[in-house]
C-alpha cells in the first residue's frame, strides 16, 4: 500500500496519561489540579462534550466501572486530539496516521499478557531507571481469551477523521519479557547445549504465542482495522542469527493468510544497532514497514551529511540489501526532555530519503519510539516537530 | 538481607537512584565523559546511557563513593562495590579521544579506576567485584583478542597495586571456556567468577578463588539449596576458596525472587560447609 503525500507522519507507540486517568485507576482521589489540567488541555485540544467529562471529574473518587471506562474514553479522545492537533500553526497540521496513544492499556505488555490464558504474575523488574514492567511466568500453553485490542480500536476508528491505526505487541516481546517456566520445563530434559535449549523453549513459546496474537489480529481486520503495527522493542535482545529469523518467523505466522497493512515497530538495540537482525528480517514478508528508533543516536545539528546524521546510518542496511517498500523513521528522541530544532527534524527526514533512496511518501516520519515517560506538554511538543519536520521537508523537496 | 544471611561481604544492589546502570557514575561523574545514546544492556530489556569519551578521563576517585548511600558507607553495612571492568567499559563506551582501544583500556584504569579504588579502599570498602560481560557475551560473535585481555590485566595491576581491598573478576552472559586458562593467568584478581548458566564448571579447571554463580539470575524459577548445591560438583576439590553467587545481577528478576535465591544461596552454602 503506497500513500501519495511525501513523508506522512504517524505516532508510534504510547502518549502520557494525565493524573485524572490514572488516579482512579489507584484508588487514588483526584484534586482540584487533577480537574485543572483536564479543562486546560480539554479547551486546548478542543475536546468536544468536555463539560461531560469535567462534571464526572468532580466526583473525585470511588468511580464505578462504567466512570471509569468513561474516563479511559475521554483519555482516548485527548490522545486522538493531539495527534490530530499537533503543529497547530502548521498549513496541514496533525499527524496522518493516529490511534488512541495506549490510553485504554496498563501498558504494551501487561494488557496483553492479562488477556492470553496461561500466565501469572510475578512482580516488578526495573526495565532501566525508574521504569518498571510487571513480568509474568508462562505457566501452560498459551490460549486465546479475547480480543483485547478491539474496543479500543474501534472508538478510534469511531473519533478520528485520519487513518485509524492499531499497535498490537508482539510474540517476541512478550516471549522476551516473561519468564518461561512451562517451555524450560518442557525443554528442560533434552540432551541439548544450555543455550540451544533456552532458544528451543524461547522458538516454541513464541510460535504458540504467536498463533493466539494471529487471532487477535484476525479479529481487528474483521472489525475493520487495515493499519496493524507489531511492536517488537525486543527484536534486538537476544542477537543471535537464529533469533534474527525467529522475529521474521513469528511476524509470518502472526499474520499469515491476513489481509491488512502490517509494520514493525523496534527500537533501542545494543550498542552495534539493527544490523544484528539483517538480512533474515527482511524474511517478514507480510511487512509493509519497518519503524525503527535512530534520533536517540543522532545529533542534534542541522545538516545532512552522514558526521551529523550518525545516527541514521543503519537506514543503509536497508539499501544494502534492496529494500524498496517504506519505512518508518524515527525524528524525535523520546528519552529526553530536549527538544530538536525544526531544522534537525527536516534534515534526519531529508537524509532518510536519500541515504535510502526510497520515494518521499514511502518514508513515514514518528517520534522514535512511545512518549509515555514524557509530561504531556513535552510529548505534544515532540509530536508537533514531527508535524512541522515533515512539512518542511516537503517543502525543501518541492523547492528542488 | 545480605547481612541476615551472612553473607562475606555486603553491596549496595545498585539500588540507589544515582546508580541507575552499573556505567552511570562513570558517565555523570568523570571528566572527559559525556551522557550518549540509550543502548541495550547485552541481551536483557535493560538500558545504559553510552559513556561518550570526548576528552581525556580524569576522575577524582569520588564518582562510585557519591554514588552510593553514604549511611550505608559510613556504617560499614556495604563492604562490597560492583565496577565496570575495563574491557566492558571500553567496549561499551563511544570513544572520540582516545586513538585507539589500548589507550582507552589504560586511561581507563589509570585515571578512572584507580583513584576511584583507593578511595573505596580508604572508606573502607574491603572487596570490589570487576564485572565484564563484554569478555564473554561477544558482540557480532567476534572473540575478544588475547592482547586486549593483557592489556586488561596489565591496566588492573596498576589498578590494585598497594590497595588494600580484595578483588573478584566476574563474567557472565557469556561462555567463559574459550578464554580459559588465559584469563586466570592474565587477570590479577582475588577471584574470578563464572555464570554456570553458561560456563560449564567441568571447562573451570583449578585455582585459587572461584565465585560460583550457580544460581540463575536470569530466571523467575528459584533452585532449591539441593539444586544449587548440587551445582557445585567437584568444584570443592579445585579451588582452595569459592564463594557462591547468583550467575549475574539479580534485577533481572522481581525482587521477591530474587530475595529467594539469595536465601537458598545461603542454605546451600549451610549444606556444603556447615556454615
Amino acid at each position: 500500500m503506497t500513500d501519495h503525500k511525501a513523508f506522512p507522519t504517524q505516532e508510534i507507540g504510547s502518549l502520557p496519561k494525565f493524573s485524572w486517568r490514572t488516579k482512579p485507576f489507584r484508588q487514588q482521589p483526584l484534586e482540584e489540579g487533577d480537574i485543572g489540567v483536564a479543562r486546560a488541555w480539554g479547551r486546548r485540544l478542543g475536546v468536544k462534550n468536555l463539560e461531560l467529562l469535567l462534571r464526572l471529574l468532580k466526583k473525585r473518587s470511588e468511580f464505578t466501572d462504567e466512570e471509569k471506562r468513561r474516563i479511559v474514553e475521554f483519555s482516548m479522545l485527548f490522545a486522538i486530539a493531539m495527534q490530530e492537533k499537533a503543529g497547530g500553526h502548521l498549513d496541514e497540521p496533525g499527524l496522518d496516521l493516529v490511534w488512541s496513544g495506549e490510553q485504554a492499556r496498563t501498558e504494551m505488555y501487561e494488557t496483553p499478557v492479562s488477556n492470553i490464558q496461561g500466565f501469572e504474575f510475578l512482580g516488578r523488574v526495573r526495565s532501566f531507571d525508574n521504569k518498571y514492567w510487571r513480568e509474568a511466568s508462562v505457566r501452560q500453553k498459551p490460549a486465546y481469551l479475547r480480543d483485547y485490542h478491539f474496543e479500543e480500536f474501534l472508538y478510534t476508528k469511531g473519533h478520528t477523521s485520519r487513518r485509524a491505526k492499531i499497535p498490537v505487541t508482539d510474540a517476541i516481546t512478550i516471549v522476551a519479557w516473561s519468564d518461561h517456566y512451562y517451555y524450560t520445563r518442557r525443554w528442560r530434559k533434552r540432551s541439548l547445549p544450555p543455550a540451544a535449549k533456552r532458544f528451543s523453549a524461547r522458538r516454541e513459546m513464541t510460535l504458540e504465542l504467536a498463533g493466539v496474537i494471529r487471532r487477535v489480529v484476525r479479529d481487528l481486520i474483521r472489525r475493520g482495522a487495515r493499519e496493524i503495527q507489531l511492536d517488537s522493542p525486543a527484536a534486538t535482545q537476544y542477537q543471535t542469527v537464529e533469533d534474527a529469523k525467529l522475529v521474521a518467523e513469528a511476524f509470518n505466522e502472526t499474520t499469515r493468510g491476513l489481509d491488512a497493512t502490517f509494520s514493525l515497530h523496534s527500537c533501542f538495540p545494543p550498542k552495534y544497532g539493527y544490523g544484528v537482525l539483517f538480512p533474515h528480517l527482511l524474511e517478514a514478508k507480510n511487512c509493509s514497514r519497518f519503524s525503527f528508533e535512530y534520533a536517540n543516536r543522532d545529533s542534534y545539528a542541522a545538516g545532512l551529511d552522514g558526521g551529523r546524521r550518525v545516527g541514521y546510518e543503519d537506514l543503509k542496511l536497508f539499501r544494502g540489501y534492496g529494500y524498496e517498500k517504506q519505512l518508518g523513521v524515527g525524528v524525535v528522541h523520546v528519552h529526553t526532555d530536549r527538544l530538536p530544532t525544526v531544522g534537525a527534524v527536516r534534515d534526519r527526514i531529508l537524509y532518510a530519503q536519500k541515504v535510502t533512496d526510497l520515494p518521499p511518501e514511502n518514508i513515514f516520519v514518528n517520534p522514535d519510539c512511545g512518549l509515555r515517560t514524557r509530561k504531556p506538554e513535552v510529548a505534544y511538543a515532540m509530536l508537533g516537530l514531527v508535524a512541522a519536520g515533515a512539512e518542511e521537508a516537503r517543502e525543501a523537496l518541492g523547492g528542488n | 538481607m545480605q547481612r541476615s544471611l551472612n553473607f562475606d561481604f555486603v553491596s549496595d544492589g545498585l539500588l540507589t537512584m544515582h546508580w541507575q546502570d552499573i556505567l552511570r557514575p562513570f558517565t555523570t561523574r568523570v571528566k572527559g565523559v559525556k551522557k550518549g545514546a540509550m543502548v541495550r544492556w547485552f541481551n536483557t530489556n535493560t538500558f545504559y546511557f553510552t559513556p561518550v569519551v570526548a576528552g581525556e578521563l580524569l576522575s577524582d576517585g569520588t564518582a562510585v563513593s557519591r554514588t552510593l548511600d553514604p549511611s550505608l558507607v559510613r556504617s560499614g553495612a556495604i563492604t562490597k562495590v560492583v565496577l565496570p571492568d575495563p574491557l566492558t567499559f571500553v567496549e561499551l563506551a563511544e570513544n572520540s579521544c582516545y586513538t585507539s582501544r589500548e589507550g582507552l583500556i589504560f586511561a581507563y584504569c589509570d585515571n578512572v579506576l584507580r583513584p576511584e579504588v583507593e578511595h573505596l579502599s580508604k572508606m573502607g570498602i574491603e572487596y570490589v567485584q570487576f564485572s565484564a560481560p563484554a569478555v564473554v557475551a561477544r558482540f557480532r560473535g567476534e572473540p575478544l583478542p588475547r592482547a586486549e585481555l593483557e592489556q586488561a590485566g596489565e591496566g588492573l595491576r596498576t589498578v590494585l597495586k598497594g590497595v588494600k581491598v580484595k578483588s573478584g573478576y566476574h563474567t557472565f552472559f557469556g561462555d567463559a571456556a574459550p578464554y580459559l586458562p588465559a584469563l586466570l593467568d592474565l587477570i590479577p584478581t582475588d577471584d574470578f567468577g563464572f555464570d554456570f548458566t553458561e560456563t560449564d564448571p567441568a571447562s573451570l579447571g583449578s585455582g585459587e578463588g572461584l565465585i560460583a554463580g550457580v544460581a540463575d539470575s536470569r530466571s523467575s524459577y528459584v533452585e532449591s539449596p539441593g539444586e544449587l548445591a548440587q551445582r557445585m560438583g567437584g568444584l570443592g576439590e579445585r579451588f582452595r576458596r569459592i564463594t557462591l553467587a547468583p550467575s549475574c545481577d539479580l534485577q533481572y528478576v522481581p525482587r521477591s525472587v530474587a530475595d529467594s535465591k539469595l536465601r537458598n544461596l545461603a542454605t546451600a552454602r549451610l549444606r556444603l560447609t556447615g556454615k
